[in-house]
């Protein structure tokens, strides 16, 4: 029995919805539909479509073709507020709260035509405002204290906040909710995936869900229906009781599941090490830190918040002092570690807060791309614009980087796009030895991931050691030559993946 | 719920470009505006040596404007500048009479060390240069008045050859107005042409992006204040070359806010990383203009203020970079 057949009406209904940029078709006519009181999976590759399919979902996006119904309506969002106002609401990976607010005050931000009552002559209503949020709290089975501030609050907690938040805009005003959690869990520990799963089977009683996530197993879990997609199709619409696993990933992937392992390289051990770090130690960050990164190899550093990874990494470059131990560039010990230092040492970092660290906003992309290595278009301390030009130019077309104008400011392009060219940047050194990515997929479309992706592997394999902080720990497992766990800034395991295949469920009893 | 806009607004491109070309025609349009203004109103100003006396009033004002740029370009600010200027000249009336002509060389040099020592302090202890040259303000101010025992310090031997610095000139136009142009066109070059120069502005635009870009931030800090200090000695040496003395109270002592006001007039964006040092000439140029035209204009001297107040405000209000500083300081 579906549930379809409880209730005539869908809380949302695709048919034949189509969306192309330029030549490529990123959704290719896709229709389904979703009952009140169903928790559906969405699954598919990096670039299959998904992104594009919940940004027409939000109103972010406007399908070439194909209609959309919410509780049997036909609507058109022109923009994000429509979507939240027919009632539909997100809950990012990322979260976006603000964390100095109330609860209350975090879910009344966003709650459409409902601010009307939340203030008067654009003065606060309080009584209204933490009204409002206890009902929509209780609607969605919370039982989360209006007046909390937000940073006082656990990470699942603010994830509740976030999917009320999300849900708040018409709280069951006509028809149901659908409620679109994306990738909610990469970044929580394993207890606190179990609480939110927890949380998520309640919002049945709200109304539908749409669960997205890379984690099949989570999904098998939590969903009664899945829905996969590839290449901008769907292929698949199947109820999780008669599918397995495995089966999953061959309609995701299109073929069986790899021996990953035959890829992998195995380490020349007389080899020097590209980077060797020898018990790193920086007091209340890190401590007795110690591995090594051959030339063309690729170590993942997975770890929870606070497990010093990220400073570790910054201290690697030269941005975060060391209080002991040493570090080695090909067997070579390295003093007085500062940043122009390294970076003359031919170590790159592609910082994680792109826009602060990463790129300076105001220049355009080609002085941005040739900033650290000019390359040939400098003569000592001597600029050569024309060369400048071409260098960029031709970084542009390898990344496919758009708009394609090198004289824009980089801070008009988008993420991706940005993030192309930080990588860029780095790699226009031909003496590159060690690349350190501090979650360089972080806020990514699918397109500009996988263009990133494709640039570290091939650095790698020209000969750069790589330390990579992935975002997911499938990421780390998929990119990695080597698996370093970190908990309270000590390494807690390390996986040669050559030899071993932990899974991800591995690596989380050793972060937590 | 933030929608992260993924494309550029069609027409942006348009909007930008046009104002980026305002941009860097802005200040030259404002005074060539402004002196057109003043040549119709008052036709005997070109005839009674006006524009002589405008570019020699701008020459001091335009040298200390360009090392304000450069440090104003790196997020930073020189308060110290003008008292340098002052101390350079009251240094150098005394040295030449002395040391003879090998002292412009051995000022600037000193004048470059008052400078690279404020930029080290600022650099290394990172104290805001705003408090720094604040102090080193007065410091360099009671020097002055020590060391000239709180008089005027006359040249009386070897100084022929940079008096004619300003009694020589092309079209009425003294040598020490065409030392400006020539500082302004070799600090355009540098900031465009060369490394440091684009790492400078770089600073000024994103300092912690600049330090992860692997630039070394604080030695080019110390080289702005070091060509701050410079450019200060060369406008004490215009003064020299103008008056024939240096004193603590006479020409050239209240240089300081013509100095920012030339600079912002010029486009120079206070909180950094927007700079043109060939704008900055016609910003000292505007800025030397406004009190010498209002008097010749028949302003009364009471609203003189008035007017280079206003002037300024509006020609900054209309010459403004908008687009890559929304934060306004």
């Amino acid at each position: 029995m579906t549930p379809s057949t409880k209730s005539g009406v869908p809380v949302i209904a695709l048919t034949n919805i189509e969306k192309s940029f330029g030549s490529n078709k990123a959704v290719k006519g896709i229709s389904f539909s979703i009952n009140p009181g169903e928790v559906v999976g969405l699954i598919g590759e990096n670039g299959a479509g998904k992104s594009t399919l919940l940004k027409i979902l939000t109103g972010m996006y406007q399908p070439d073709a194909g209609s959309i119904e919410v509780n049997g309506k036909v609507v058109k969002f022109k923009n994000p507020r429509d979507s939240i106002s027919a009632g539909i609401g997100v809950v990012h990976q990322e979260q976006s709260l603000f964390t100095n607010l109330t609860v209350a005050e975090n879910i009344a931000m966003n709650s459409g035509k409902g601010s009307s009552a939340s203030t008067k002559f654009g003065i606060y209503r309080w009584s209204q405002i933490y009204q409002a949020a206890k009902v929509t709290l209780e609607a969605i089975g919370s039982k989360l204290d209006p007046k909390a501030v937000v940073n006082q609050l656990g990470f699942v907690d603010r994830q509740m906040v976030e999917i009320a938040r999300a849900v708040s805009a018409d709280a069951g005003a006509d028809g149901s909710s659908l409620v679109i959690l994306d990738e909610p869990t990469s970044v929580l520990e394993k207890h606190e995936t179990e609480v939110l799963e927890k949380e998520i089977r309640k919002l049945k009683n709200f109304g539908a869900v749409i669960f997205v996530s890379h984690r099949l197993d989570e999904i098998m879990r939590n969903c009664e229906r899945i829905l996969v997609m590839r290449d901008g199709e769907l292929v698949a619409d199947r109820k999780t009781s008669e599918v397995t696993e495995k089966q999953l990933f061959k309609l995701m992937i299109g073929h069986d599941s790899r021996a990953e392992a035959s890829s992998r390289k195995s380490i020349d051990s007389k080899e020097t090490a590209a980077i060797e770090v020898n018990s790193l130690s920086r007091k209340g960050k890190f401590s007795n830190v110690s591995f090594s990164v051959h030339s063309g190899r690729l170590t993942a550093i997975v770890g929870a918040t606070g497990s010093g990874r990220e400073e570790l990494a910054r201290a690697l470059f030269g941005a975060e002092k060391i209080d002991s131990g040493s570090v080695l560039l090909d067997g070579k010990q390295i003093n007085n570690w500062r940043i122009p230092k390294a970076v003359k040492s031919g170590i790159g970092y592609v910082p994680s807060e792109r826009k602060i660290e990463g790129i300076i906003g105001g220049f355009t992309a080609s002085e941005n791309l040739t900033l650290t290595h000019p390359g040939k278009s400098a003569l000592g301390p001597f600029l050569i614009p024309r060369a400048r030009k071409k260098i960029a130019q031709d970084w542009f077309n390898a990344l496919d980087v758009r708009p394609n104008d090198i004289s824009q400011e980089l801070g008009r392009f988008s993420g991706g796009n940005q993030q192309k060219v930080v990588m860029a940047k780095w790699l226009n050194s031909p003496e590159l030895r060690v690349l350190i990515l501090d979650h360089p997929l972080r806020g990514l479309d699918p397109g500009a991931a996988e263009t990133v992706n494709a640039e570290i592997k091939r650095a790698c394999k020209e000969g750069a050691a790589v330390i990579l902080l992935a975002d997911t720990l499938e990421e780390a497992l998929e990119m990695g030559d080597q698996v370093l766990v970190m908990r309270d800034g000590e390494v807690t395991s390390s996986y040669d993946l050559a030899k071993q295949n932990p899974s991800t469920l591995d690596l989380l009893e050793r972060m937590v | 719920m933030t929608a992260e806009i993924n494309v550029v607004p069609a027409g942006g491109n348009l909007k930008v470009k046009l104002a980026k070309a305002w941009q860097s025609v802005g200040p030259l349009v404002v005074f060539l505006t402004m002196f057109a203004l003043v040549a119709i109103l008052t036709p005997t100003f070109l005839g009674n040596g006006g524009v002589t006396i405008v570019a020699s009033s701008a020459a001091s004002v335009l040298l200390v404007a360009l090392g304000q740029s450069l440090v104003l370009n790196i997020g930073s600010i020189d308060l110290s500048n003008a008292s340098i200027t002052i101390l350079g000249a009251i240094l150098l009336a005394m040295t030449l009479n002395s040391v003879g002509a090998i002292a412009p060389l051995f000022i600037l040099i000193v004048v470059s060390i008052f400078g690279a020592i404020n930029g080290l302090i600022i650099a290394f202890t990172q104290v805001p240069s705003f408090a720094l040259t604040l102090g080193t303000f007065g410091i360099f101010q009671s020097a002055a008045l020590v060391v000239s025992g709180a008089t005027t310090v006359y040249v009386k031997e070897n100084g022929d050859a940079i008096k004619a610095l300003y009694q020589s000139g092309i079209g009425g136009i003294p040598m020490t107005f065409a030392l400006g142009v020539i500082a302004a066109l070799v600090a355009w070059w540098f900031l465009r042409f060369t490394r440091p120069g684009l790492a400078m502005t770089a600073i000024g635009k994103n300092e912690s992006g600049a330090i992860f870009s692997g630039i070394k931030t604080r030695w080019l800090k110390v080289l702005a204040f070091t060509m701050s200090g410079f450019l200060s000695g060369l406008a004490g040496l215009t003064i020299i070359a103008q008056a024939g003395s240096a004193s603590p109270m006479g020409l050239g002592s209240d240089l300081l806010l013509p100095g920012i006001a030339a600079a912002i007039v010029g486009g120079t964006s206070i909180s950094g990383g927007v700079t043109n040092p060939l704008n900055v000439v016609f910003g000292a140029l505007s800025v030397a203009l406004v009190p010498i035209a209002s008097a010749a204009v028949g302003v009364p001297s009471q609203a003189q203020s008035l007017v280079y107040g206003l002037v300024i405000i509006v020609t900054v209000a209309l010459t403004l970079s908008r687009s890559s500083n929304s934060i306004v300081k």
